[in-house]
Protein backbone atom coordinates (compact mmCIF):
# COMPACT_ATOMS: atom_id res chain seq x y z
CA UNK A 1 0.00 0.00 0.00
CA UNK A 2 1.22 3.59 -0.27
CA UNK A 3 1.37 6.56 2.51
CA UNK A 4 1.09 9.82 2.27
CA UNK A 5 4.19 12.06 3.26
CA UNK A 6 3.48 15.67 3.84
CA UNK A 7 6.34 17.40 2.05
CA UNK A 8 8.22 16.85 -1.36
CA UNK A 9 11.19 15.41 -2.51
CA UNK A 10 12.95 18.90 -3.42
CA UNK A 11 11.69 21.98 -2.79
CA UNK A 12 9.43 24.00 -5.10
CA UNK A 13 9.29 27.48 -4.63
CA UNK A 14 8.18 29.75 -7.37
CA UNK A 15 8.57 33.36 -7.13
CA UNK A 16 7.08 34.48 -10.37
CA UNK A 17 3.65 33.37 -11.80
CA UNK A 18 4.40 32.48 -15.91
CA UNK A 19 1.27 30.78 -17.65
CA UNK A 20 3.21 30.34 -20.72
CA UNK A 21 5.42 28.44 -19.18
CA UNK A 22 3.27 25.82 -17.03
CA UNK A 23 1.41 25.49 -20.37
CA UNK A 24 4.93 23.75 -21.68
CA UNK A 25 5.79 22.15 -18.25
CA UNK A 26 2.57 20.39 -18.11
CA UNK A 27 4.09 17.79 -20.41
CA UNK A 28 6.02 16.40 -18.13
CA UNK A 29 2.81 15.79 -15.70
CA UNK A 30 0.59 14.36 -18.36
CA UNK A 31 2.99 14.26 -21.94
CA UNK A 32 4.21 10.86 -23.69
CA UNK A 33 7.04 10.77 -21.22
CA UNK A 34 6.03 12.56 -18.18
CA UNK A 35 5.84 11.23 -14.65
CA UNK A 36 2.07 9.85 -14.82
CA UNK A 37 2.78 7.74 -17.43
CA UNK A 38 6.62 6.63 -15.77
CA UNK A 39 4.87 5.95 -12.66
CA UNK A 40 2.42 4.00 -14.05
CA UNK A 41 4.35 1.92 -15.83
CA UNK A 42 6.74 1.17 -13.45
CA UNK A 43 4.33 -0.16 -10.77
CA UNK A 44 2.38 -1.81 -13.65
CA UNK A 45 5.24 -3.69 -14.73
CA UNK A 46 6.05 -4.90 -11.37
CA UNK A 47 3.94 -7.41 -11.01
CA UNK A 48 5.32 -9.61 -13.76
CA UNK A 49 8.71 -9.85 -12.69
CA UNK A 50 10.40 -13.08 -12.10
CA UNK A 51 13.24 -11.61 -9.74
CA UNK A 52 13.16 -9.75 -6.63
CA UNK A 53 15.98 -7.34 -7.58
CA UNK A 54 13.59 -6.34 -10.90
CA UNK A 55 10.13 -6.04 -8.19
CA UNK A 56 12.45 -3.84 -5.94
CA UNK A 57 13.64 -1.56 -8.49
CA UNK A 58 10.39 -0.90 -10.58
CA UNK A 59 8.93 -0.44 -6.85
CA UNK A 60 10.90 2.19 -5.87
CA UNK A 61 11.47 4.25 -8.86
CA UNK A 62 7.92 3.90 -9.78
CA UNK A 63 7.40 5.17 -6.27
CA UNK A 64 9.68 7.91 -6.57
CA UNK A 65 8.28 9.04 -9.91
CA UNK A 66 5.12 9.56 -7.94
CA UNK A 67 6.57 12.35 -5.71
CA UNK A 68 8.41 13.92 -9.06
CA UNK A 69 4.62 13.87 -10.40
CA UNK A 70 3.67 15.88 -6.96
CA UNK A 71 6.90 18.49 -7.72
CA UNK A 72 5.55 19.12 -11.43
CA UNK A 73 2.31 19.69 -10.02
CA UNK A 74 3.37 21.98 -7.64
CA UNK A 75 5.26 23.94 -10.24
CA UNK A 76 2.10 24.16 -12.26
CA UNK A 77 0.09 24.83 -9.51
CA UNK A 78 2.65 27.59 -8.34
CA UNK A 79 2.82 29.24 -11.41
CA UNK A 80 -0.60 29.84 -11.93
CA UNK A 81 -1.45 31.18 -9.22
CA UNK A 82 -3.09 34.90 -8.93
CA UNK A 83 -3.56 35.11 -12.44
CA UNK A 84 -4.57 38.83 -14.30
CA UNK A 85 -7.65 38.80 -17.19
CA UNK A 86 -3.85 39.91 -19.26
CA UNK A 87 -2.26 36.45 -18.05
CA UNK A 88 -5.41 34.46 -18.69
CA UNK A 89 -5.13 35.06 -22.36
CA UNK A 90 -1.59 34.60 -22.67
CA UNK A 91 -1.24 33.07 -25.98
CA UNK A 92 -0.19 29.22 -25.06
CA UNK A 93 -2.26 28.90 -21.73
CA UNK A 94 -5.98 30.43 -23.49
CA UNK A 95 -6.44 27.16 -24.35
CA UNK A 96 -5.47 25.01 -21.22
CA UNK A 97 -7.47 28.14 -18.99
CA UNK A 98 -10.80 27.76 -21.29
CA UNK A 99 -11.24 24.16 -20.09
CA UNK A 100 -8.93 23.69 -17.05
CA UNK A 101 -9.31 27.22 -15.43
CA UNK A 102 -5.74 26.75 -13.01
CA UNK A 103 -6.57 23.10 -11.75
CA UNK A 104 -3.53 20.89 -12.86
CA UNK A 105 -4.72 17.88 -15.48
CA UNK A 106 -3.05 15.11 -17.26
CA UNK A 107 -2.10 16.50 -20.42
CA UNK A 108 0.66 16.58 -23.02
CA UNK A 109 1.41 20.46 -23.82
CA UNK A 110 -0.43 19.80 -27.03
CA UNK A 111 -3.69 19.51 -25.40
CA UNK A 112 -3.50 15.27 -25.96
CA UNK A 113 -4.91 13.87 -22.21
CA UNK A 114 -2.62 11.53 -20.86
CA UNK A 115 -2.51 8.16 -22.31
CA UNK A 116 -1.95 4.85 -21.05
CA UNK A 117 -1.07 4.59 -25.03
CA UNK A 118 2.29 6.52 -24.02
CA UNK A 119 3.62 3.60 -21.55
CA UNK A 120 4.01 -0.40 -22.62
CA UNK A 121 3.70 -3.28 -20.06
CA UNK A 122 5.10 -6.19 -22.21
CA UNK A 123 5.04 -8.98 -20.36
CA UNK A 124 8.72 -9.92 -20.88
CA UNK A 125 12.07 -9.38 -18.81
CA UNK A 126 13.86 -7.85 -21.67
CA UNK A 127 11.11 -6.09 -23.23
CA UNK A 128 9.98 -3.93 -20.17
CA UNK A 129 13.61 -3.40 -19.19
CA UNK A 130 14.49 -1.64 -22.67
CA UNK A 131 11.31 0.27 -22.51
CA UNK A 132 12.53 1.94 -19.11
CA UNK A 133 15.91 2.44 -20.49
CA UNK A 134 14.35 4.68 -23.52
CA UNK A 135 11.31 5.73 -21.29
CA UNK A 136 13.89 7.36 -18.75
CA UNK A 137 15.86 8.51 -21.90
CA UNK A 138 12.70 10.64 -23.36
CA UNK A 139 11.77 12.21 -20.37
CA UNK A 140 15.98 13.26 -19.57
CA UNK A 141 15.22 15.04 -22.89
CA UNK A 142 11.92 16.15 -22.23
CA UNK A 143 13.94 18.12 -18.93
CA UNK A 144 16.38 19.24 -21.31
CA UNK A 145 14.04 20.97 -23.79
CA UNK A 146 12.02 22.71 -20.97
CA UNK A 147 15.50 23.78 -19.60
CA UNK A 148 16.01 25.23 -23.16
CA UNK A 149 12.39 27.18 -23.33
CA UNK A 150 12.89 28.68 -19.55
CA UNK A 151 14.75 31.27 -18.41
CA UNK A 152 13.22 31.35 -14.60
CA UNK A 153 15.60 30.10 -12.34
CA UNK A 154 13.30 29.08 -9.81
CA UNK A 155 11.34 26.37 -12.20
CA UNK A 156 15.17 25.07 -13.68
CA UNK A 157 16.44 24.71 -10.86
CA UNK A 158 13.60 21.97 -9.81
CA UNK A 159 13.60 20.93 -13.41
CA UNK A 160 17.68 20.28 -13.06
CA UNK A 161 17.01 17.70 -10.03
CA UNK A 162 14.52 16.24 -11.54
CA UNK A 163 16.38 15.53 -15.10
CA UNK A 164 19.32 14.17 -12.54
CA UNK A 165 16.69 11.92 -11.52
CA UNK A 166 15.95 10.34 -15.12
CA UNK A 167 19.80 9.35 -15.77
CA UNK A 168 20.26 7.59 -12.43
CA UNK A 169 17.09 5.58 -12.96
CA UNK A 170 18.39 5.11 -16.65
CA UNK A 171 21.70 3.44 -14.75
CA UNK A 172 19.61 1.34 -12.26
CA UNK A 173 17.28 -0.07 -15.20
CA UNK A 174 20.81 -1.26 -17.03
CA UNK A 175 21.69 -2.64 -13.96
CA UNK A 176 18.52 -4.48 -13.11
CA UNK A 177 18.70 -5.80 -16.80
CA UNK A 178 22.57 -6.73 -16.26
CA UNK A 179 21.07 -9.05 -12.56
CA UNK A 180 18.17 -10.72 -14.72
CA UNK A 181 20.47 -11.62 -17.64
CA UNK A 182 22.60 -13.38 -15.24
CA UNK A 183 19.40 -15.59 -14.23
CA UNK A 184 18.69 -16.19 -17.97
CA UNK A 185 19.83 -18.68 -19.90
CA UNK A 186 23.39 -18.47 -20.79
CA UNK A 187 23.23 -19.30 -24.31
CA UNK A 188 20.09 -18.14 -25.17
CA UNK A 189 18.27 -14.85 -23.06
CA UNK A 190 15.43 -15.23 -25.81
CA UNK A 191 15.00 -18.86 -25.30
CA UNK A 192 12.27 -18.22 -23.07
CA UNK A 193 9.93 -15.58 -21.35
CA UNK A 194 11.24 -15.90 -17.34
CA UNK A 195 7.61 -13.61 -16.67
CA UNK A 196 5.49 -16.32 -18.36
CA UNK A 197 7.08 -19.94 -18.84
CA UNK B 1 31.46 19.97 -4.87
CA UNK B 2 33.14 17.90 -2.42
CA UNK B 3 32.76 14.18 -2.14
CA UNK B 4 31.97 13.46 1.36
CA UNK B 5 35.48 11.62 3.07
CA UNK B 6 33.76 10.38 6.29
CA UNK B 7 34.19 6.70 6.76
CA UNK B 8 32.07 4.97 4.61
CA UNK B 9 33.27 7.06 1.52
CA UNK B 10 35.06 5.29 -0.66
CA UNK B 11 38.47 6.17 -2.18
CA UNK B 12 39.23 6.06 -6.21
CA UNK B 13 41.98 3.77 -5.05
CA UNK B 14 39.25 1.21 -3.95
CA UNK B 15 37.36 1.12 -7.60
CA UNK B 16 38.53 -0.57 -10.64
CA UNK B 17 36.72 1.58 -12.95
CA UNK B 18 37.28 4.76 -11.68
CA UNK B 19 33.75 6.43 -10.47
CA UNK B 20 32.47 7.39 -14.06
CA UNK B 21 32.66 4.07 -15.54
CA UNK B 22 31.67 0.60 -14.47
CA UNK B 23 32.27 -3.10 -15.24
CA UNK B 24 31.26 -5.14 -17.91
CA UNK B 25 31.21 -8.84 -18.09
CA UNK B 26 34.24 -9.64 -19.74
CA UNK B 27 36.24 -8.30 -22.53
CA UNK B 28 34.04 -10.30 -25.11
CA UNK B 29 29.95 -10.02 -23.94
CA UNK B 30 27.15 -11.96 -25.72
CA UNK B 31 25.62 -10.23 -29.08
CA UNK B 32 21.95 -8.87 -29.47
CA UNK B 33 21.50 -7.63 -25.37
CA UNK B 34 21.89 -4.24 -24.17
CA UNK B 35 24.91 -3.57 -21.87
CA UNK B 36 25.13 -0.80 -18.84
CA UNK B 37 27.92 -0.91 -17.17
CA UNK B 38 27.58 -1.99 -13.38
CA UNK B 39 28.59 0.92 -11.01
CA UNK B 40 31.56 -0.72 -8.98
CA UNK B 41 30.94 -0.79 -5.01
CA UNK B 42 31.51 1.47 -2.75
CA UNK B 43 31.55 4.24 -5.20
CA UNK B 44 32.41 8.10 -4.21
CA UNK B 45 29.98 9.87 -2.46
CA UNK B 46 28.97 13.68 -2.49
CA UNK B 47 27.83 15.11 1.17
CA UNK B 48 24.08 15.31 1.65
CA UNK B 49 24.06 18.62 0.59
CA UNK B 50 25.64 18.58 -2.81
CA UNK B 51 23.57 15.69 -3.31
CA UNK B 52 20.80 17.70 -3.46
CA UNK B 53 22.15 19.80 -5.36
CA UNK B 54 23.73 17.41 -8.26
CA UNK B 55 20.32 15.77 -7.90
CA UNK B 56 22.31 12.20 -7.14
CA UNK B 57 24.60 11.16 -4.62
CA UNK B 58 27.30 10.06 -7.06
CA UNK B 59 29.91 12.12 -8.34
CA UNK B 60 29.80 9.49 -11.18
CA UNK B 61 26.56 10.05 -12.42
CA UNK B 62 26.56 13.59 -12.41
CA UNK B 63 26.31 14.37 -15.97
CA UNK B 64 24.71 17.83 -16.06
CA UNK B 65 23.27 19.56 -19.59
CA UNK B 66 24.72 22.77 -20.62
CA UNK B 67 21.89 24.68 -20.41
CA UNK B 68 21.91 23.80 -16.42
CA UNK B 69 21.82 26.60 -13.46
CA UNK B 70 23.88 26.39 -10.58
CA UNK B 71 21.78 24.59 -8.15
CA UNK B 72 19.93 27.19 -5.28
CA UNK B 73 19.59 24.17 -2.47
CA UNK B 74 18.86 24.60 0.37
CA UNK B 75 16.47 27.70 -0.72
CA UNK B 76 13.73 26.72 1.76
CA UNK B 77 12.97 26.13 5.82
CA UNK B 78 16.37 24.75 6.91
CA UNK B 79 14.72 22.36 8.93
CA UNK B 80 13.07 21.08 6.09
CA UNK B 81 15.92 20.76 3.43
CA UNK B 82 17.85 19.26 6.26
CA UNK B 83 15.27 16.63 6.39
CA UNK B 84 14.70 16.40 2.58
CA UNK B 85 18.51 16.06 1.97
CA UNK B 86 19.13 13.16 5.11
CA UNK B 87 15.66 11.94 2.96
CA UNK B 88 17.35 11.87 -0.37
CA UNK B 89 20.92 10.11 0.32
CA UNK B 90 18.23 7.34 2.00
CA UNK B 91 16.33 7.22 -0.92
CA UNK B 92 19.60 6.78 -3.22
CA UNK B 93 21.21 4.37 -1.06
CA UNK B 94 17.84 2.43 -0.79
CA UNK B 95 17.71 2.26 -4.72
CA UNK B 96 21.32 1.90 -5.30
CA UNK B 97 20.90 -1.54 -2.96
CA UNK B 98 18.68 -2.59 -5.16
CA UNK B 99 21.26 -3.76 -7.92
CA UNK B 100 24.29 -4.29 -5.14
CA UNK B 101 22.67 -5.68 -2.30
CA UNK B 102 26.29 -7.20 -1.43
CA UNK B 103 27.41 -3.96 -0.69
CA UNK B 104 28.05 -3.79 2.89
CA UNK B 105 29.47 -0.41 3.57
CA UNK B 106 26.75 1.00 1.48
CA UNK B 107 23.89 -0.71 4.02
CA UNK B 108 25.98 0.26 6.93
CA UNK B 109 25.67 4.02 5.90
CA UNK B 110 22.37 3.48 5.01
CA UNK B 111 21.00 2.39 8.34
CA UNK B 112 23.27 4.59 10.05
CA UNK B 113 21.70 7.27 7.81
CA UNK B 114 17.92 5.58 8.60
CA UNK B 115 18.73 5.81 12.34
CA UNK B 116 20.04 9.48 12.20
CA UNK B 117 16.58 10.07 9.76
CA UNK B 118 14.23 8.81 12.87
CA UNK B 119 15.31 11.36 15.06
CA UNK B 120 15.40 14.17 12.48
CA UNK B 121 11.90 13.18 11.80
CA UNK B 122 10.53 13.43 15.56
CA UNK B 123 12.23 16.61 16.49
CA UNK B 124 10.64 17.85 12.93
CA UNK B 125 7.32 16.76 13.98
CA UNK B 126 7.49 18.18 17.17
CA UNK B 127 8.32 21.30 15.78
CA UNK B 128 6.31 21.35 12.64
CA UNK B 129 3.69 19.47 12.55
CA UNK B 130 2.92 15.78 11.16
CA UNK B 131 4.83 14.59 8.00
CA UNK B 132 2.51 11.42 7.95
CA UNK B 133 -1.77 11.37 8.93
CA UNK B 134 -0.23 8.95 11.73
CA UNK B 135 2.25 10.81 13.31
CA UNK B 136 0.86 11.86 16.90
CA UNK B 137 1.54 15.92 17.74
CA UNK B 138 0.79 17.52 20.65
CA UNK B 139 -2.28 18.96 21.76
CA UNK B 140 -4.61 18.98 18.33
CA UNK B 141 -4.88 17.09 15.08
CA UNK B 142 -2.79 19.07 12.70
CA UNK B 143 -2.40 17.26 9.42
CA UNK B 144 -5.09 19.94 7.25
CA UNK B 145 -2.83 22.50 8.79
CA UNK B 146 -1.75 25.00 5.66
CA UNK B 147 0.44 25.12 3.80
CA UNK B 148 0.52 21.54 1.67
CA UNK B 149 3.88 21.13 0.01
CA UNK B 150 2.55 21.94 -3.32
CA UNK B 151 1.61 26.08 -1.81
CA UNK B 152 3.65 28.75 -2.06
CA UNK B 153 5.14 28.91 1.37
CA UNK B 154 4.34 24.94 1.64
CA UNK B 155 8.54 25.02 2.05
CA UNK B 156 9.33 28.14 3.56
Amino acid sequence: MFVYEKKLQYPVKIATPNPKLAAVIISQYGGPDGELGASMRYLSQRFSMPYPELKGLLTDIGTEELGHLEMVGAIIHQLTRDLNDEQIRTAGFDAYFVDRTTGVYPTAASGFPWSAASMAVKGDVIADLTEDLAAEQKARVTYDNILRLSDDPDVNDVIKFLREREIVHFQRFGEGLRLAKEKMNAKNVYYLNPSFD
Amino acid sequence: METAKKAGAATDAALRCGEGAGSLPGVCAPLAFPYIPMQENDPPRYSQNDAMRAGTLFPGLDLPFHKEIRSRFPNADPALTELMALDFAIQELGLYLTTHADDREALELYWSYIRLGKQGREKYVEQYGPLCLTDVTPGSFKWLNDPWPWDLGGND
